[in-house]
């Protein structure tokens, strides 16, 4: 089990150096940074105090170390635009994400979870078939498609509802919508087919044989073990509550993280982007880690390294 | 021995019966190809002509515009049919780079095993962590846009999907034995994988191709949408969809032409997709 | 006459390990053979499952690099695998597998597999008729040829192969098990084809087999494995008609043999050979019926008990026979 968690942390703590690695690699790419991030008509003294503060005149491998320890120490550079720490910028924005998106994260379960559960279990029946339609429009209709068809219905047509901005709670209630019926069909269908996949195991047979009744064997036999690949997914989710709202807060003009990060690439305000990167992979970084923790616990067959290897 | 002989082989092409949807998704697809492919021919304007006079026209109004008109008085149909090209071309050629470097990819690690396969495999875990979306918006931060710069970075989009396939599927050709048998006669690695072990998983490596398809139109339509993908004057789905959004109270039609063309797009490869899976490859996810 | 092939007190370990961060251990699979194969002569390799002999037989073809020792084709040491002096050898050393169905491209016509080495090796000339005179030496028809691998029977595919590898005329041909996977009824067939064929072609072959039966129809000279070494070595008649190490009499005592039974029945008592947990000294000894307490700590060395017969037993050693006189 300590060999398990080790090699689990050994690994995120790999995918973090490589995506410091990538921005790194990237930013080093994309140009001169001091001509990117002060513009091209700067004066060559602003750029010479620019190159020198962060010791763009050094090797490259120490400016590597450099960043790595710049980044570690929490120093993710200012924003070009109004000259404040990234870092804080993106924390500012952080709870007005979380608003839309942990709503939203409890509409899919809500709705994902039973739906798929309910129609594994009365597989092929009418319920079943508008799961399954759901979850393919679900797939095919991107969020902003679904966005701009619940404003056009709800906001300029009838009116109910208002279509942007973060005034009242009315305002998150067309953005919860959006983030929650787009994963609910997701997660219907996954649900469902590890629930029939559990269905469909020799011990769920044996149990039934058994005499036992079918409820029972559902809730004690069932469920348990369709909750395994179903933790996977939700923890994506839980990982993804950061970076899932990028389209759907800049359609609703909502004043979150995703919003941000779209109009820091726009304005190529790097060091905002490089912060939201790494505050989202450290998110998904951290939720896989406990995922994994979580299957240990709920797989006893994993506790003892059958998986360390894989 | 004998009865073996006369037995007739299989006919190569015959169309299997295939359930009302997946006849529709075949036929949509067919339908924005031939689109996409005579796009020059059968659009009615330049896409980008404005028609002053004809501003904010209504779709099914006048014959000249039948699927009326923006807000400078460009021809939505055309524009449409442009998009639809634009999309179609982006989508296609990503899919198809991705494909080609995950394949290669995975065939690199199943040949050289030891530090190659565990670096194609950190490297697929790499990717696989991070939202696509948010490794996009990053680089075109850095780089700035164009359409091979958006093509090639689209391209990244599921090359681990490919590259663990053709891993796997490599591994264990090489364990069957007909890998193993044809370098024995002396062949070239290069021989042994695109002559032999290419075609072998072929049909798992395009069904892969049609699942990933549409996830790649909806990914470029998301970052035009935003703003961040194909750039004006060029339009796309995505594109004319962010620009319509402005119109939304009062054209939605700009906006609903394309988003409806998205969504049938990306549903019909998927039922495609997932049918062909079905009959082809049990296997894959 | 020179040696077709020679492989010098050759020597293979693989490491094997449980878990991401397990022990690591040495098992000798091959451990020090020395054998040669000369031209139009059938070298049979008798052992059981986990003696080495497939190894043995990767290991001749260069497929394997021995770790120790070396093997020499024609007087030239052999290229190292993957190199394209290896590459270019494999015209003249070709290899029949265990399982042809494996062995062959399922998605090609089988005709199309048999000529490839031709296309390999850009041999110019008639490659469809090249294929075709390939075809009718294993005695299939045209017909056959336009097959795919699965539409043909098990006997049938190995024919393909052995085709296949008999298309750029090599001079050693190695066979692993070659019919152990196809019905008794169409081994005798598929062994009587291979006979034809070396005979004449003048092929030198090695013959790896488990079944003294088959090895017997076939092999001139024959060497018994055991856990990775040569137990005895000797002209096929010799070794079947007077076997002299305990391994090799309960072999071929317990293989139905035609005509009266020459030697008593010995049975194998004890564990199936494990290459992982090898016994010290001579390493049948926990099955040995007439182990000396100096087997279980002494490994005996192959010597000659008679000429052109080789055995490795302390019984059997001169200086053991000796003692007993």
């Amino acid at each position: 089990m300590i060999r398990f968690i080790l090699t689990r942390l050994l690994r995120a703590f790999v995918t973090i150096v490589l995506v410091v690695t990538f921005a790194f690699v990237v930013l080093r790419l994309s140009g001169d940074p001091a001509t990117i991030i002060l513009g091209p008509e700067a004066p060559p003294e602003a750029i010479a105090a620019f190159r020198a503060s962060w010791g763009l005149d050094q090797p490259v491998m120490v400016q590597y170390v450099q960043y790595f320890a710049a980044i570690f120490q929490g120093d993710l550079g200012m924003s070009m635009r109004d000259g404040r720490p990234a870092f804080d910028l993106v924390m500012e924005r952080i709870p007005a994400t979380l608003a839309l998106t942990i709503p939203a994260l409890f509409l899919k379960l809500a709705l994902g979870v039973p739906a798929g559960v309910y129609a594994a279990l009365h597989q092929g029946t009418a319920f079943d078939r508008t799961v399954m339609v759901a979850a393919v429009m679900g797939f095919a209709v991107p969020s902003f498609v679904l966005a701009l068809g619940l404003v056009l219905v709800f906001a300029v047509n009838l009116g109910w509802l208002p279509s942007g901005g973060r005034d009242t709670v009315w305002h998150a209630i067309l953005p919860i919508i959006t983030l929650g019926l787009g994963g609910a069909a997701a997660l219907a269908r996954f649900t469902r087919s590890a629930m029939l996949e559990v269905l469909g195991q020799p011990y769920i047979r044996t149990a039934s044989s058994k005499g036992l009744a079918w409820a029972v064997v559902v809730r004690s036999h069932a469920l348990p073990n369709a909750a395994i690949p179903t933790v996977t997914l939700i923890g994506f989710l839980v990982g993804s509550l950061i970076a899932g709202a990028i389209v759907v807060e800049s359609v609703f003009s909502w004043p979150g993280v995703g919003r941000l990060m779209v109009v820091a690439v726009a304005n190529r305000d790097l060091a905002v982007v490089q912060c939201i990167l790494l505050l989202v992979a450290t998110t998904m970084v951290t939720s896989n880690l406990i995922v994994d923790f979580l299957y240990g616990a709920l797989d006893p067959r994993l506790r003892h390294g059958a998986r360390a290897a894989a | 021995m004998t009865d073996i002989a006369n037995a007739t082989p299989a006919p190569a092409l015959r169309l299997p019966r295939m359930p009302w949807y997946v006849a529709f998704g075949m036929g949509w697809i067919i339908f924005v190809l031939a689109v996409a492919l005579l796009a020059d021919v059968i659009t009615p304007y330049v896409f980008t002509a404005m028609d002053l006079k004809y501003r904010l026209v209504p779709p099914f109004q006048t014959w000249a515009h039948p699927l009326g008109t923006d807000e400078l008085g460009r021809d939505v149909l055309s524009r449409l049919i442009v998009s639809i090209r634009i999309s179609l071309l982006i989508a296609f050629g990503a899919t198809v780079i991705s494909a080609v470097l995950g394949t290669t990819l995975g065939f690199l690690a199943a040949h050289f095993r030891g530090i190659v396969e565990q670096a194609v495999l950190m490297l697929a875990d790499f990717q696989a962590a991070l939202p696509f979306l948010i490794l996009a918006l990053s680089v075109l931060a850095f780089f700035g846009n164009s359409l091979p710069l958006l093509i090639g970075l689209m391209g990244l989009y599921g090359w681990e999907r490919y590259a663990r396939i053709a891993r796997g599927l490599a591994i264990s050709a090489s364990a069957q034995g007909y890998a193993t048998a044809i370098t024995q006669l002396g062949a070239t690695p290069q021989r042994v994988y695109l002559r032999h072990i290419l075609p072998n998983i072929a049909s798992t490596l395009i069904v892969s191709m049609t699942l990933i398809f549409p996830e790649v139109i909806l990914l470029e339509s998301g970052l035009s949408f935003l703003g961040l993908g194909v750039q004006p004057p060029m339009t796309s789905l995505g594109n004319m969809v962010g620009y319509g959004r402005e119109y939304i109270t009062r054209a939605a039609w700009i906006m609903l032409c394309p988003a409806t063309v998205i969504v049938l797009t990306t549903l019909a490869v998927s039922l495609v997709g997932d049918w062909l899976r079905d009959r082809l490859d049990p296997t894959l996810g | 006459m020179s040696a077709l092939l020679d492989l010098h007190d050759i020597a293979r370990s693989y490491v094997t390990r449980k878990g991401l961060f397990g022990q690591r251990k040495l098992v000798r699979a091959v451990d020090g053979i020395s054998l040669t194969v000369n031209p139009g002569e059938t070298l049979g390799i008798v052992g059981e499952s986990g003696s080495g002999k497939s190894t043995l037989g990767r290991m001749a073809l260069g497929l394997e690099t021995p770790d120790e020792g070396h093997v020499t084709f024609d007087g030239a040491p052999m290229p190292s695998h993957g190199t394209p002096a290896w590459r270019a050898l494999r015209r003249q050393m070709q290899m029949v597998f265990q399982d042809p169905l494996g062995a062959l491209d399922r998605r090609l016509p089988v005709i199309e597999q048999i000529i490839e080495p031709l296309i390999i090796h850009g041999i110019d000339g008639d490659h469809r008729r090249a294929g075709l005179t390939a075809l009718s030496a294993v005695g299939l028809s045209a017909d056959h040829g336009l097959r795919y691998p699965h539409e043909l029977s098990g006997g049938q595919r190995q024919r393909v192969v052995i085709a296949r590898a008999l298309i750029t005329d090599p001079r050693l041909l190695v066979c692993d098990e070659p019919v152990s996977a196809l019905d008794v009824s169409i081994q005798a067939q598929v062994v009587n084809l291979l006979i034809d064929l070396q005979a004449a072609r003048g092929l030198g072959m090695v013959f790896i087999s488990h079944d003294l039966r088959v090895v017997r129809q076939i092999a001139a000279r024959v060497a018994v494995m055991y856990l990775g070494r040569v137990v005895e070595e000797a002209a096929a008649t010799d070794l079947f008609r007077a076997p002299q190490h305990p391994y090799t009499r309960a072999l071929v005592s317990a293989a139905p043999s035609p005509g009266p039974r020459r030697i008593e029945r010995v049975i194998l008592t004890g564990e199936p050979p494990n290459p992982a947990a090898r016994p010290t000294g001579c390493a049948f000894h926990p099955r040995c019926p007439v182990a000396l307490p100096r087997c279980r700590t002494e490994a005996p060395a192959l010597s000659r008990i008679a000429p052109g017969h080789a055995a490795a037993c302390h019984l059997l050693s001169p200086a053991a026979k000796v003692a007993a006189r």
